[in-house]
Order: C-alpha cells, then structure tokens, then sequence
C-alpha cells in the first residue's frame, strides 16, 4: 500500500487532519487499533464553542448531550462562584458518537479510515522514515509507505516514541482521573467544579451536565501523590477513593445510579519540545497539547489537526517534507498563539497547586466571577494583587504570577 | 513483572503512558505487557487510575509467578 500520508488514531486530532487534507486532495489513510472509534470513551466530555466555530462546523444533534451555559466553581468550604451566558459556551459530548461523526466528516471527503489496525513499527531506509508496518487484528503485518507519518495516537503515543519523539509521561505531568456517568442529577446546564486538598489533592471534581437528568462526575489528581496503599503494598494516587469518598459526602448524587464506569490519565504538563521531524508530525495529545488547567484536549486536537493539515498540504506543494518545512507551516504558528497560551497556564497550574486549603479558602471567599474570567484569560496580575492585599503571605506563592 | 487484573482494567492507557521501556501497550482490545522490557518501576501501578496492577519484581515469566497469583489473575 502507497499513500500521500498515514495517520496513526482516528480520534478528534487525526480525523480533522485526514478531513482537511483529504479535501485538498492528498490520499491520507487512517489507522486506529481500537474496534470501534470512540470507544473506550475516556474523558470529561467538554468542549468549548471556539475551534468548532473557528472550523466552520455545526455539530448535529446526536453528537451532544447538552449545551453548556456556563460554569460554577466551589471552594472547599462549599464558596460558589458563578459564571452564566445567555448563549452557548460549549457542550458535553457524547464522545462516541461525536469521534464517530468527525471520522465520517473524513471519509465523506475522501479519506480512508481502517479501525482494528494496529501500527506495530515504522519502516526506515537509510535513516529515513518511510512508513510503517500495520497489522489487522494481530495478523501479520503489511507495509504501507507514505511521504508524511502523522501521530494522533493520544496519550500512549507509542509509534511516535519509536520515530524518535519523547512522549513519555513524568506522573508529576499527569492527572490520574476516575468518572461514572450518574443518573440523576438535576444540573443547570453549568460545568460544576469543586476544589480542595481533602477533595482532590492537585486537582478538581468535576460534575459535567448531561441529557435526561445525567452527568459526568469525575475526579482528576496529581498521578505522582502517595495518597493511599495501592496493589501489592506500593503508595500512590488513588482517584476512586476520592471520587466515591465525594460523592458519598454529595448529597444529590449519594443515592445516584452508575450507568457508566471508566476513567484516564491527562496530561496537565508541558507540549512536547519538538512537534515535527522529517517525514512526521505529531499532533493533538500525543504531542501533549493538553489545557493545564482543566485538561481539556479535543479542542486543541482539532486545532492542531487543523494546523498541521495545512502544513501537509504546503509541503506537497512545495514537494518538500522537511522538518524545517513542517515546523515552519504547523509547529512555529502553534507555538507563537497556542503554545504561549498554555504556557501561561503551565505556570499557574504550577502556582495552585502549592495552595493550601486556608489559602484556597482565602481566594474563593474573596475572589469575584469577573477575576476569574481574567484569570482563565491569562491576566494574572491585577486579581494577584487583590489578594495580596488582604492576606500577604500568599506573595511567597503568587509572586511567580505577577512577571 | 507486571500482572493486569483484565476485569477490572478501563483501558486508559495510563500505565503505557508513563512506562519508561515501552513495556506494556493498549492492542485494541486490552492492554498487552512485555515483561521482558519491565524494569519492575512500578510507575504505572502509581498512575492506574483503577488500581488493577500489580508488580512481582524480579520475575520475568508467567510459569515462574506462585499458582495463587496464577489463578487470582486467571493466567492458567
């Protein structure tokens, strides 16, 4: 087998890739070694109204559960902040079906997408990477060549290990996240979040809203914390326990029903110091393209789909599939918008989690709606400021915020 | 070694993200180990977020894990 590009995992990032550079004509073929694209589902399930906007996309009706209107914020002596628009902020997806529908969007354009096929190495030839070996369902491999290798693969990116790319994770870059799905729950179409080191030590509980009365209810914490004995007498982090300790104390969801029982690991440090090499991208979460802050990745998988579908393009233009000319049209452009972006919240990730719960108490009793919307903006300064006033010993922790 | 309690894992991939050796990696269908990669880190013990790894450090091979474990962890 022959094609322009081969794209490795049919999720939000490879299917927004193959979706646009198979409408510019390039031949793409996408490989995913699940069963079925989108399951296992394995995330929160939100998605901001920015990229899907920004791609010209309308998403139909079966791809959600609900729209989002907004969101609430609770301190860990239960301070409530929150934020409503009239319009749609976002929705909560049903992840499946959403994965599902942007493959379609793919292959309506031409491009080819093959699940239950397994990339177990990639070809070189003379040092360069030439293509990769695929197997259908654990049967013995075939070749495929290509000018471009894109990795899509999510947080195991273990193809994009073997072309050279060091997509190990630190537990200290990773969130080790538990969720059911609940039923029921009467929600306000908000995002609920709930912080505090008793609830989820560097981390939040989420409540995701979803349709018929149900939610998303997760946890994320800090992967590298010894929270509890695990298997075999070794101490880690335990998501589970904090997750059925909090919804144990919550009283609308202590008698709810589990119709879902999953989880996952998120990537809250920072993007891989390099996206690009001869004959190969990486983008979406196996390039760590991941909000610090609150985790969120289909966006930016998109984004970077996008992005690098262009670069693709360019480069069969211009007949050239050079590091320099991948960088130079994905990965510069990524890193001057997006990328700084993220850095910002790499470094109040870095801030909060050295917050205590008297001073998380402090922040939520005396912080407004509207700091927080500067916050998430990334104007840290003025809201930093405030606070300093009324409890100064924070400037050891804040300080870093205020360059 | 690593041994995955296979009811119980939800397929994550957290352990194959934070594994240094590559040692273990999502097939489609469930998550398959090496353990002749393993270094016995217990790294992806920390990070599963379902608490179904367990490691026995220093053994290499299936045969050579007691029958109890064997039969908890339904290896034969």
């Amino acid at each position: 087998m022959d094609v322009d590009v081969v794209v490795i995992g049919a999720g939000p990032a490879g299917t927004t890739f193959a979706r646009i550079a198979a409408q510019h004509g390039l031949e793409v073929v996408v490989f995913d070694k699940r069963k079925e694209i989108g399951n296992p589902v394995r995330c929160g399930e939100g998605l901001g109204a920015r990229e899907v906007v920004r791609q010209g996309l309308e998403l139909p009706r079966f791809v959600y559960s609900t729209e989002i209107y907004g969101a609430k914020v609770v301190g860990p002596k239960g301070q409530t902040i929150i934020w409503r628009g009239k319009d749609t902020r976002g929705w909560v997806l049903e992840r499946k079906f959403f994965d599902k529908w942007l493959a379609e969007l793919a292959t309506d354009k031409g491009a080819k997408i093959k699940v239950y096929h397994r990339v177990v190495d990639v070809i070189r030839e003379n040092g360069k990477l030439v293509g990769v070996k695929v197997s259908h369902g654990g049967r013995e491999p075939f070749d495929v060549r290509a000018k471009l290798i894109v990795s899509a693969e999510g947080m195991e990116a273990l193809t994009a290990r073997k072309m050279g790319f060091p997509t190990v994770h630190r537990l200290y870059d990773v969130d080790t996240c538990y969720e059911y799905e609940m039923q029921p729950y009467d929600h306000e179409n908000l995002i609920e979040l709930y912080f505090g080191n008793e609830i989820a030590p560097r981390g939040y509980v989420w409540i995701f809203p979803k349709a018929n009365r149900k939610a998303n209810v997760g946890i994320g914490i800090g992967a590298h914390l010894t929270t509890n004995v695990k298997r075999g007498g070794i101490k880690g982090a335990d998501p589970k326990f904090f997750l059925d300790k909090f919804i144990g104390n919550f009283e609308p969801l202590k008698d709810s029903n589990t119709l879902l029982d999953f989880g996952g690991v998120i990537s809250v440090g920072a993007p891989l110091a390099k996206f690009t090499m001869d004959n190969a991208m990486v983008i979406g979460t196996a390039a760590k393209q991941v909000d610090p802050i609150h985790g969120g990745g289909i966006a930016l998988a998109m984004e970077a789909g996008f992005l690098s579908a262009h670069a693709a393009i360019k480069a069969f233009e211009e007949k050239n599939f050079s590091e320099k000319t991948l960088y130079k049209y994905y990965e510069k452009p990524w890193r001057e918008t997006t990328g700084k972006k993220l850095q910002r919240r790499l470094l109040l990730r870095k801030v909060l989690e050295k917050l205590n719960d008297d001073d998380l108490n402090f922040i939520f009793d005396n912080i407004s709606a509207d700091d927080l919307d500067k916050v998430m903006k990334g104007e840290y300064a003025g809201v930093v400021k405030k606070m300093l006033v009324g409890r100064p010993q924070l400037m050891k922790v804040l300080g870093a915020l205020l360059s | 070694m690593i041994v995955i309690n296979h009811d119980g894992c939800i397929l994550c991939v957290g352990c194959a993200s934070v594994c240094p050796k590559n040692a273990i990696e999502y097939i489609g269908t469930r998550m398959a180990t090496y353990p002749e990669l393993c270094i016995d880190c217990g790294l992806c013990v920390k990070a599963c977020p379902a608490n179904v790894i367990e490691m026995f450090p220093g053994i290499k091979n299936v045969d050579e894990l007691p029958k109890e474990v064997r039969r908890k962890y339904k290896l034969g």
